[in-house]
């Protein structure tokens, strides 16, 4: 164990302090982008990794959360971040509108329900002209202080958005051993058993998707922040939900690390493939993006998790 | 190493730094680099495709001389006279559908590749982010195609769009139909049509605004609803009153709809104007073309008029891509040549002498393939001079025929109809 704690120690050095050894601000921002995907992955792997219910409509919560923040700016003239509590408070009320009537339905069946609700919240948006309908909000166009949080360097963003993982992961950690964790566990090993043992199925769902969209809409507000605008398709579009899903898939949905594992790979071959590719204009991007999608699906079908598992059984069969 | 399963699997993340790092070792020393955002993938992918086909036809006139081209700047000559005759290098980047893409696109531009200045990035959500990248940097933004009214209210100083935007258009029926009234034709009655889309209701509402400010207010305003089934008590409500001019601002299908009511009700509007989208698009002529005859609509390209500049672009984009060149294609080749323009008379590549060269900008009809009316920058970055040509519909083709200079047919009125 002791080992382990070491190597724990080291990562979370370079993990904090290579951006003020490293200089190259398109690195720093993959980087943000990184930890951001890695928020909104693990965010949807309590409810979807750990309780087994796919979610294909998390987009729903992100984008409550990313409108939350830029609303407050132009209906009301706030700092965006000052608007994430209230896109926050939105996506919990979606999360009970939503999860109420679909936990009653199970498998591929709650998946459909769920990708219902988003288009039928993005379409729905495009009409309601104080949210900016089709043609979105934006933020700041210059920061009017440091309260908009708007700089140009990415690191701040960095460590911002690395502040929001770590809490996301201790309240994961904490999940995981208590009671809710092992209730969302025997829910994803099936909703019958689980119930003839006694577990409150709606309830434990719930409360778990709740927690879930929360830290969704909380990845949303910090994308806005970032991006600093937000439109129908960037909030809600249906790449935004997939993403999360294929993140946390790769990495291993229900463990820990799983998604942060996810993003670590998927992000940066994302924007390395688009950075080489993308200039061509032949889609070369999606093709590399979606082949490793594919070798990974076919051999590793738990993520790398599983991979890990595979190897660090296989050492220890050595050593025995 | 060998290859296993987990060497495949670390090689993307220990490649990435190495390939998103690569890219800053092969500086060309003498090549002036721009950086374009266009969606290439993805459901905008036809349309950024078009806008790039037109933009490598451009660099590619700008690089080697074509002296037939000679109005048009930077066309005699091979590459940037002022720069030495240096070479335009183009950095394409896939904006996607994404606004953060396009951000991290413009970022990746202006970092790694060093680009002198930036051009696109067609979505106004992407131009919007791109541009925002820009501004932080100090690097100058030449947007050709995009027209969200926001973008040039931002207060941004190294933002410029070339572009028409709602206003412009606005003005150019209104321009038109001024010149129209005093060759002694009626135009004192001029009624908007419209669909309570948001498209219908913010370009009816902007001709409205800029007809109230010009004193000439809009006498009648009839609306519905978009892809209605029946529109014959609007075509009644007209005929009633009889305007001298009817503004049509619909999609396809209802403009068709109302082609063919007006036929069965027997009526016709002295002049009847199409606000580009349904009345541009092929279908409405293959539909009701022959009911059509004489309709107006507005077109920033036309290549019709033999000899043009426009001709002549059109002729060459003909060749390289097999299809004619469309509006928003001209209009994003527009923007690229302006900011070339700019950089070869700031004579250098510094970010601020390039500012001040786009803020200096003048250019004339003559030397433009657009039907603008030039290209001059206002403190907001928006070109004053922007505008469009009138068309008309003759048989099944639309030709300019306002402003006169680059009229290639003559203005026939009445409105014909069917025969």
């Amino acid at each position: 164990m002791k080992k382990r704690h070491l190597l724990f120690v080291v990562l979370g050095i370079l993990v904090l302090a290579w951006p003020l050894v490293l200089h190259g601000v398109f690195i720093q921002h993959v980087a943000a982008l990184l930890v951001l995907a890695a928020i909104s992955a693990s965010a949807w792997n309590i409810v979807g990794g750990y309780g087994g219910q796919v979610s294909i409509g998390h987009a729903m919560f992100f984008g409550a959360g990313a409108y939350g923040a830029l609303a407050a700016y132009t209906d009301f003239g706030w700092p965006p971040v000052a608007g994430v509590p209230l896109g926050i408070i939105a996506a919990l009320l979606i999360a009970v509108l939503v999860g109420l009537p679909t936990f009653r339905l199970q498998g591929h069946y709650f998946s459909m329900a769920t990708i219902a609700a988003v288009e039928l919240l993005r379409i729905l948006l495009s009409n309601v002209s104080v949210l900016g309908a089709s043609v979105g909000l934006m933020g700041p166009a210059r920061p009017r202080g440091l309260a908009d949080l708007s700089f140009r360097s990415p690191v701040p963003y960095y460590y911002l958005f690395l502040a929001v993982l770590a809490l996301l992961l201790v309240v994961t950690a904490w999940m995981e051993r208590s009671r809710l964790g092992f209730y969302l566990r025997a829910i994803r090993g099936g909703e019958r058993g689980a119930r003839s043992l006694g577990v409150p199925v709606v309830r434990t769902k719930l409360i778990a998707l709740m927690i879930s969209a929360g830290f969704t809409a909380l990845a949303g507000g910090l994308y806005a922040l970032m991006v600093g605008f937000i439109d129908p398709e960037s909030g809600f579009g249906l790449l935004i939900s997939v993403k999360m899903v294929i993140i946390a898939a790769l990495g291993g949905a229900g463990t820990l690390w799983g998604p942060l594992v996810g993003a670590a790979i998927l992000i940066p071959l994302e924007e390395s493939t688009n950075a080489l590719f993308g200039g061509s204009g032949t889609g070369a991007t999606y093709v590399v993006y979606g082949a490793i999608i594919v070798l990974i699906s076919r051999f590793l079908p738990g993520g790398i998790a599983e991979l890990v598992q595979l190897l660090s059984v296989k050492a220890r069969r050595r050593a025995a | 190493m060998p290859v296993t399963r987990r060497t495949v699997l670390a090689l993307p993340v220990l490649a990435a730094p190495a390939i998103l790092g690569a890219r800053e070792a092969f500086a060309a020393p003498s090549a002036v680099k721009i950086g374009a955002v266009y969606p290439l993938t993805g459901p905008m992918a036809s349309a950024g495709d078009s806008s790039r086909a037109g933009i490598e036809l451009l660099i590619d006139l700008i690089n080697t001389p074509h002296p037939e081209l000679a109005p048009i700047p930077l066309m005699a000559e091979a590459g940037l006279p002022r720069l030495g005759g240096a070479k335009v290098e183009i950095v394409y980047t896939d904006g996607q559908n994404s606004p953060a893409v396009a951000q991290s696109d413009a970022l990746r531009l202006i970092t790694q590749d060093h680009v002198v200045a930036l051009n696109g990035a067609y979505q106004s959500g992407n131009t919007l982010t791109a541009s925002a990248v820009a501004e932080r940097y100090g690097i100058p933004f030449v947007n050709g195609e995009s027209v969200a009214a926001n973008l040039t209210e931002r207060g941004y100083k190294w933002f410029f769009r070339t572009t028409p935007i709602g206003p412009d258009i606005a003005a150019l029926y209104l321009d038109f139909l001024a010149s129209v009234g005093k060759t002694g034709v009626k135009v004192a009655k001029v009624a908007v049509v419209h669909d309570t889309s948001e498209y219908g209701v913010s370009v009816a509402n902007t001709i409205k605004q800029v007809a109230a400010s010009r004193q000439t207010p809009i006498a009648m305003d009839v609306s519905y609803t978009v892809s209605t089934s029946d529109v014959s008590a609007q075509v009644l409500k007209l005929k009633q009153a009889a305007p001298d001019a009817v503004i049509f601002i619909s999609y396809t299908s209802d403009a068709i709809l109302y082609m063919k009511t007006m036929q069965a009700q027997g009526y016709k509007p002295p002049i009847l104007i199409g606000d580009d989208s349904g009345f541009s698009d092929p279908s409405f002529i293959k539909a009701v073309g022959n009911l059509s005859q004489g309709v107006l609509d507005r077109s920033a390209f036309d290549g019709s008029k033999p000899g043009s500049n426009a001709a002549k672009i059109d002729a060459l984009y003909r060749k390289k891509t097999g299809r004619a060149l469309d509006d928003t294609t001209g209009r994003s080749m527009t923007g690229m040549l302006v900011l070339c323009d700019a950089i070869d008379r700031a004579g250098s590549t510094e970010p601020e002498k390039i500012r001040a060269a786009l803020s200096a900008t003048n250019l004339t009809p003559a030397q433009l393939f657009m039907g603008y009316k030039g290209v001059k920058f206002d403190a907001k970055g928006q070109n004053v001079l922007a505008s469009a040509l009138m068309v008309q519909l003759d048989g099944t083709d639309y030709r300019s025929v306002w402003p006169a200079a680059q009229a290639a047919a003559k203005l026939v009125l009445p409105f014909k109809g069917w025969s």
